[in-house]
């Protein structure tokens, strides 16, 4: 989205011009390498790292400042390290929104080219049952789901693809019913292609760059709402953290000890950021202008 | 607004203090004024949910919801106490007084002369041996638990009721408080109105009567004019409102949007509070000690060494000193130091041992513990920190919360083996009391012994109060001596108001019954 | 999705073909797709709280019950009928209006819904003004220069909108504005009969805090299309070439545009912004729709639940048909049904 103004047109020349391409490659790289931090510090880093474990805590080292010899940034009200809850916490929270993502992305994708692409009948009832998904309030449904299949990371995953099911299917039908009248899409079938083989090797190219810019701008939403779910009571069980559960915990007492709030916060913010640059970056450059 | 002279003696007091101790307890500012208003929160999850209305036959959260029964019944007796919550005592109220014959099988109650309800009808002995009719049938946990006989509730007169029971039942009056029997309504107005209007704008003969009714959501009162205590309620309006949590709860009283909090659990939060100086904090008496249940009628607990293992594993005192900086006291029994018949040691107790509990695991070849807990701030956190120290002695251990629902069916399907609960009252024989967690019949006890269960029935059987401490006392060394369950710190909630509010239960203290004390609510004042 | 012609700026002339037959088809063909939609939405709920372990009358009685007491109270709220039956009983009633009694208080539930919707319609109608009020101006002057000083900010804060969860910001706004500095105040409902004044006080910190990460969204939304907008479209250029200065450019002609989108996001907006408020109205203590929801669910209470999803349902599927008819009425190409 920020590198719109270098139109297409422009493609060598003035001083001025190379300096944009290259703050264009910045654009990639920068929010490109601060996500790979993340997730190194995240899923090697306690391999790696002198971190102790983020839970089982001794109980009299508990609510410990942070800078505390071997507790980097303190403890929490258990006596487990902060840091390495964060370390662990920022696992579980990538790896929910990833897959959340990736379920809507597959799912969500499939169900939108197909009924995009077949029209008719099929493109009717998919359409009904995605609006019947879009008119049930989603927390209510998250919410009924976690309740009855209990806390637990797979059900997480599992009551919040809810939310991303509907909506990348949505995008995939749109981008579909825009594609399928297309030349290439039109000599496709007229060639004889099989269905199948339309949607594989002609539609889901074309289609997957949107959808994946969306999933990672959605990155930091899914995040945010695994929190709410634990903010309710559900989510990722205690005591294994996850950054939406450390932040829910740590409401409950948000004026005595509000770092225990700022912590996962920054986290998420710094990961949100990077997600949404990097979305934004990709979505410009693919949308071809 | 407020006086300086109160402003200063509260500096003056929290400094004696060293700002660490509850500012409760001390001497109010000069004699009750009248007039004012109150809005008073508690947690929706709690004692701020009253979702099946106000009527004390079909309030099947009545148990939670003492403020508002209360405020709008009176009740029939009061726990009182001393300012400091010692010398707790069930005191008549509406009744006049009460008779204990033949050996305590027989109860006479009178009631008070000229008490009327708000709707204008007498409050004589018809009218409440009708309401307790409807209370011992309610589907209410806090229906009584009377051993009557058949027809055994009658009158004697126009102002006494006759309780006849098969056998002595010695916590008769000292679990008033808490039960439904306590709270008189009006039977004129119920049949008026018909049971489902009446839940939602219930007539008693209490200090207040109903405004508005929002249920689970907000209670308004007004005072009642008429209230049999001359010059009593002092408050012109109280309001009762449900939120969504200690932390919001603070921050309301702290903005000066409501007046107190009652049923405050959040650890740091009261030491915020504390350290304030800007509130009343008012720690209540414990009386419930936590205990660690086992399932001894399953594996691994049906085994003496495994549950001789969890309490060799079980360090409750690093647990109140780490979480709690000693702020409450562990028991070895269960009974809290604000209870009846507390004993601060168990002879014979096992206590921490780390060594000794490593080597029966390992005589046992390993031992797996699921340990749960009903949801709530300071049970998962105990929960945790026990978690952490049986991992300490090579225990495996996997813990899980649960709500009410997922709780009663771990309980029915008998599959549970560890659950840390709370255990006791003020009397042991009253509301969920001991044998809930312990004697056979119980569906929520680990524990098939009958020399148990004859204990605990003998308590309750006798009115002689020294036989009683003993039966209690040799129950909890049984307890112990075959390692059922190891019991731990004693936790109570804690009350928060705002300055110049004053009232016993409020910012005095009063030990809770079962989990929370009962405000006594005609006796709240607030300085003009 | 918004790359339409700019709308025919004679509005008398589309209002009357609006009036047309075509529009008027057209709702009537949205309206019945939205019956199937509503039902489908019940029986989705039906099935889903179906799921959720432990009923009514267990949650009413506590853990302290005994079996025996827990079937007396089921028999009596009727729920030992099988689910079939309790779904069609229910849907019976609804036709005609009847949403049925709580299960827990015996009430009816269209009266407790009633005064609930007033509260939660009031908090989210002033988010949407907040948000949506403050998104516009916002995502106009980021988009007047794209890069520049202001867009940058705009998208860190929206950026920090998005990734701070509401509960959170709910609990700072509280701790600054009402135990800090005491200007609004930290919980409780002034009702419109009280004034308007109190009502807004009361509900300043709510709506703030459900409307700032809405805001962010919008601004970011808006922002991007705004500037896609500017960039490549030919009435853009045209517009350009004509010697309109670039303010009403982007004003008159790339905003009115964007607009479009920008409904239809509204719109699809509304169900999840209905679950936020479930939160904020617990933290704030007001006597909304999203507390009653939240209580009906830990209490079990279906019956309950079941209508306030049904209207919740009602509404969002009200706003997106609302949503439409808009676009409809601003692009002509959408009203002759050539989508």
């Amino acid at each position: 989205m920020a590198v719109v103004e270098a139109a297409p047109t422009l493609v060598s020349g003035t001083g001025e011009e190379r300096s944009r391409s290259w703050l264009r490659a910045l654009e990639l790289i920068v929010p490109g390498a601060v996500l790979l931090l993340v997730v190194g510090a995240c899923f090697v880093g306690p391999l790696v790292l002198p971190v102790p474990s983020p839970v089982g805590g001794n109980i009299l080292e508990s609510n410990l400042p942070a800078f505390s010899a071997g507790h980097l940034l303190g403890t929490d009200p258990n006596g487990n390290d902060v840091l390495a809850r964060i370390l662990h916490g920022g696992q579980s929270s990538l790896t929910i929104a990833i897959a959340v993502n990736l379920l809507g992305l597959l799912a969500g994708g499939t169900l939108g080219a197909l009924s995009g692409y077949a029209g008719g009948v099929l493109d009717s009832v998919i359409m009904r049952v995605l609006d019947v998904l879009i008119a049930f309030p989603s927390l209510v449904l998250t919410l009924a789901v976690a309740q009855s299949l209990g806390p637990s990371q797979t059900n997480t995953i599992l009551a919040l693809a809810f939310f991303s099911v509907p909506a990348f299917a949505r995008i995939s039908r749109a981008a579909t019913l825009r594609l399928r009248e297309q030349p290439f899409m039109v000599a496709a079938r007229l060639c004889g292609t099989r269905g199948w083989r339309v949607l594989l090797r002609h539609l889901a190219p074309n289609i997957m760059p949107q959808l994946i810019t969306f999933g990672m701008l959605g990155m930091g939403i899914i995040i945010v709402i695994e929190g709410a779910l634990s903010f309710l009571g559900l989510g990722i069980p205690p005591p294994a953290p996850s950054w939406g559960n450390m932040i829910a915990q740590g409401q409950a007492s948000l004026s005595a000890t509000p770092i225990l709030v700022v912590w996962p916060c920054v986290a998420l913010f710094i990961t949100v950021l990077a997600f949404n640059l990097l979305g934004e970056t990709l979505r410009a450059r693919w949308s071809g202008r | 607004m407020r006086p300086l002279a109160l402003v200063l003696a509260s500096a003056l007091v929290a400094a004696a203090c060293g700002g660490g101790e509850d500012t409760a307890g001390n001497a109010p500012a000069g004699p009750p004024q009248r007039g004012g208003e109150l809005t008073v929160l508690e947690d929706a999850a709690f004692g701020g949910g009253w979702p099946t209305g106000l009527d004390p036959a079909t309030n099947s959260t009545g148990g939670a919801n003492l403020s508002q029964m209360g405020a709008i019944y009176g009740g029939l007796f009061n726990l009182k106490a001393n300012d400091d919550g010692s010398n707790a005592k069930a005191v008549p109220n509406q009744a006049e007084g009460y008779k204990m014959l033949d050996g305590g099988k027989t109860v006479k109650i009178t009631i008070r002369d000229g008490i009327r309800f708000t709707d204008g009808t007498p409050m004589d002995a018809k009218a409440v041996a009708f309401n307790f009719r409807r209370a011992v049938g309610s589907p209410c946990t806090c229906a009584p638990i009377w051993p009557l006989e058949k027809n055994g509730i009658t009158t004697e007169g126009e102002r006494t009721v006759v309780l006849n029971f098969t056998r002595p039942f010695a916590p008769v009056i000292n679990a008033f408080p808490v039960t439904n029997v306590n709270w008189i309504v009006s039977p004129t107005a119920l049949r008026k109105m018909g049971e489902k209007k009446f839940k939602i704008t219930p007539v008693g003969a209490g200090p207040f009567t109903v405004v508005t009714n929002k249920l689970s959501s907000e209670l308004v009162l007004k005072r009642n004019p008429n209230y049999f205590k001359k010059g009593r309620p002092y408050l012109d309006r109280l309001t009762i409102k449900s939120i969504g949590g200690d932390q919001p709860a603070y921050q309301a009283l702290l903005a000066g949007q409501a007046d107190a909090y009652l049923g405050m659990n959040t650890e740091p939060l009261i030491e915020q509070a504390r350290s304030g100086n800007q509130l009343t904090v008012a720690t209540q008496p414990p009386t419930s000690p936590y205990v660690i249940q086992l399932n001894t009628k399953a594996k691994p607990f049906d085994n003496q060494r495994a549950r001789e293992a969890i309490y060799y594993a079980t360090d409750f005192d690093a647990i109140a000193k780490g979480l709690f900086k000693d702020r409450y006291p562990v028991s070895q029994g269960f009974t809290g130091p604000g209870g009846l018949f507390h004993h601060e040691k168990v002879p014979g107790y096992r206590e921490h041992n780390p060594q000794r509990a490593r080597q029966i695991v390992n005589q046992l070849g390993g031992l797996t513990v699921n340990l749960g807990t009903l949801e709530n701030y300071v049970a998962i956190q105990v929960m945790t920190a026990l978690q952490t120290q049986w991992q300490k002695a090579g225990i495996k251990v996997n813990i899980k919360k649960y709500e009410l629902s997922t709780l009663v069916q771990e309980f029915n399907n008998g599959n549970w083996q560890a659950m840390l609960q709370t255990a006791g009252a003020w009397d042991p024989a009253a509301g969920v009391g001991v044998a809930f967690r312990f004697s056979n019949d119980s569906p929520f006890s680990g524990v098939n012994d009958q020399k148990l269960d004859g204990l605990l029935n003998g308590a309750t059987a006798t009115l002689d109060n020294a036989e009683r401490d003993r039966l209690y006392q040799q129950a909890s060394k049984h307890i112990s001596d075959q390692a059922y369950a190891p019991f731990g710190l004693a936790f109570a909630p804690t009350n928060l108001a705002v300055d110049g509010v004053h009232g016993p239960g409020l910012t005095t203290k009063i030990p809770p019954i079962v989990v929370n004390s009962a405000v006594i609510w005609d006796e709240v004042w607030r300085t003009r | 999705m918004t790359t339409t012609a700019p709308p025919d700026p004679r509005e008398s002339r589309v209002l009357s073909r609006v009036l047309g037959s075509p529009s008027v088809r057209l709702i009537g063909k949205r309206v019945l797709m939205a019956v199937p939609i509503i039902l489908g939405v019940s029986i989705l709920t039906f099935w889903v709280l179906s799921l959720i372990p432990g009923n009514a009358a267990q949650q009413v009685l506590g853990p302290d019950a005994t079996a025996a007491q827990v079937r007396a109270l089921e028999q009596e709220l009727g729920l030992d009928q099988p689910a079939v039956t309790r779904y069609l009983d229910w849907l019976g009633g609804a036709v005609q209006g009847d949403l049925g009694n709580s299960l827990i208080s015996g009430q009816p539930v269209s009266g407790e819904l009633g005064s609930r919707l007033a509260v939660t319609g009031e908090l989210v109608g002033l988010a949407f003004v907040i948000s949506i009020g403050l998104a516009v101006p916002v995502a106009l002057l980021a988009a007047y220069k794209p890069n520049r000083l202001v867009d940058r900010i705009s998208m860190v804060v929206s950026i920090t909108g998005l990734s701070v969860a509401n509960y959170v910001l709910a609990l700072l706004l509280v701790l600054v504005f009402a135990v800090q500095m005491t200007v609004f105040p930290a919980i409780g409902f002034v009702p419109l009969s009280e004034g308007v004044g109190a009502n807004l006080h009361s509900l300043a910190l709510p709506a703030a805090a459900i409307a700032f990460p809405l805001f962010c969204f919008y601004t970011r939304f808006l922002r991007g299309d705004l500037v896609d907008q500017m960039q490549g479209e030919d009435y853009i250029v045209t517009a350009r070439a004509k010697g309109i200065g670039p303010w009403r450019v982007l004003l008159r002609h790339a905003f009115r545009n964007s607009s479009f989108g920008l409904i239809t996001v509204v719109g699809l907006n509304l169900g999840t912004l209905i679950g936020s408020t479930v939160i904020i109205e617990q933290i704030f203590a007001l006597p909304g729709i999203g507390q009653l929801l939240l209580q009906a669910i830990n209490t079990r209470d279906f019956i309950v639940v079941q209508a306030c999803v049904v209207v919740f349902a009602i509404i969002a599927v009200l706003a997106n048909l609302v949503a439409d008819l808009l676009y409809a009425v601003l692009d002509p190409r959408i009203r002759y049904g050539s989508r």
